[in-house]
């Protein structure tokens, strides 16, 4: 009896030895910092099409490496609100810099991060993107990625707001340099 | 012999998935360029996936035992995470990889390493964890291939080659060859391929074309 009494000491031990020794190591934490993103500036512009972007930076800050498996925008336009526009968004990590919309899996050490670019291409339904984006409104876009680390993979999201005044800034300022 | 001495020929194709048959594809590219004198060298990951031997993290469900036992590999393996581990218990068995864990770990304690990967079976070391392979298959676990000697055997016998070797080869100066025709000496041909004439994943070349292989030997041999 006191034996097993002994063995069970030594399993529960172990037990609780396995489980600090997994709480003290932890797992990888993203976060996408969207309060720290740039202003959106035109990038391209056609008769029917009006192309801005932004960077976003993101980090790592948890205590293991990890996965950005996968990292996509989702953009909120419903034509009950706003219909004068067509809109795609896509990004890309900084450093990949890929035009296809494909997020390559990256491995982000602990501590450390990047920056993705956001690009919003707006085409005119009317085929004048001016005339189209006068009366635009702001327009959220949540940035969605998948985790894989130590633990179980999961999806996240944060949000952050296009507003229609920085759009109309960006639309401004390419107008002035033009005129320069 | 060495790298140095032999022509290594690279040889650019698409992407190959699952839908592709390793053999036909070294045909289609490579049939033209390669003589009888000439050893074939295919990826090991490439015909990995062309035996459709990847899986999504999402389709894996990890056990309670791959959750806990993933904590103890460095973070730099790729059963560090909770599907590399799971996935390499489906390939050689809960048991068999907790068992070779628990020696591993007595083996470092007094200061003997890699004793888990000479226990836990042959795939333990060859899975690619997410990010391991090139798109679209980055996000996905690749298992070493099944039968690297007779996908060999079979290159062989349809190019009337010289040889024909699958191998494991990365920029970190590690080369393995894990399957080859009768007659090739791994070791040898691992050498050869040591500097990673595959390149990187963006480059598209899983075959190389080792030039003139058997008249080398035979040189070697007449000396």
């Amino acid at each position: 009896m006191e034996l097993l009494i002994v063995l069970l000491i030594v399993v529960l031990g172990a037990v609780v030895g396995v489980w600090l020794y997994i709480a003290k190591q932890g797992d990888a934490n993203f976060k996408f910092i969207v309060d720290q993103r740039t202003d959106f500036t035109l990038t391209g512009i056609t008769k029917e099409t009006a192309t801005f972007s932004a960077t976003v930076p993101f980090i790592n800050n948890g205590s293991q490496d990890g996965t950005l498996m996968d990292v996509f925008p989702r953009h909120f336009l419903p034509c009950e609100q706003f219909d004068a526009v067509d809109t795609d968004t896509r990004l890309t990590f900084d450093r990949a810099n890929r035009s296809d919309g494909y997020w390559e899996a990256y491995i982000v050490p602990v501590t450390t991060g990047g920056s993705i670019i956001l690009t919003v291409k707006f085409t005119a339904k009317s085929g004048d993107i001016k005339v189209a984006l006068k009366d635009m409104v702001d327009m959220p876009i949540d940035i969605v990625y998948q985790v894989v680390a130590r633990s179980l993979w999961y999806i996240a999201k944060e949000r952050l707001v296009m507003t229609a005044d920085e759009i109309h800034k960006a639309l401004a300022a390419s107008e002035e340099a033009a005129a320069r | 012999m060495t790298e140095q001495a032999l022509e290594l020929k690279p040889v650019p194709t698409r992407i190959l998935t699952d839908k592709d048959n390793i053999v036909d594809v070294i045909e289609k590219y490579v049939k033209e360029d390669i003589g009888p004198q000439d050893v074939v060298s295919v990826a090991e990951s490439v015909v990995a996936i062309t035996q459709g031997r990847f899986v999504r993290p999402e389709e894996i469900q990890p056990s309670l035992l791959a959750r806990v036992l993933c904590r103890f590999i460095a973070k730099e393996g790729s059963l560090a995470s909770v599907y590399g581990m799971q996935t390499a218990m489906n390939a050689e068995g809960s048991w068999r990889i907790t068992w070779a864990l628990f020696v591993g770990f007595l083996g470092k304690l007094v200061g003997r390493s890699g004793l888990f990967y000479q226990l836990a079976g042959g795939q333990t070391a060859l899975i690619d964890d997410v990010t391991g392979t090139m798109p679209p298959f980055d996000k996905c676990l690749v298992y070493g291939p099944a039968d690297p000697n007779g996908v060999a055997e079979a290159i062989k016998q349809r190019l009337g080659c010289y040889g024909a070797v699958v191998a494991d080869v990365n920029d970190l100066k590690r080369a393995a060859v894990l399957g080859a025709t009768q007659g090739l000496v791994p070791k040898e041909i691992a050498q050869i391929l040591i500097n990673n004439p595959f390149g990187n994943a963006s480059q598209k070349t899983p075959i190389v074309i080792i030039k003139n292989y058997g008249l080398a030997v035979q040189k070697t041999v007449a000396q």
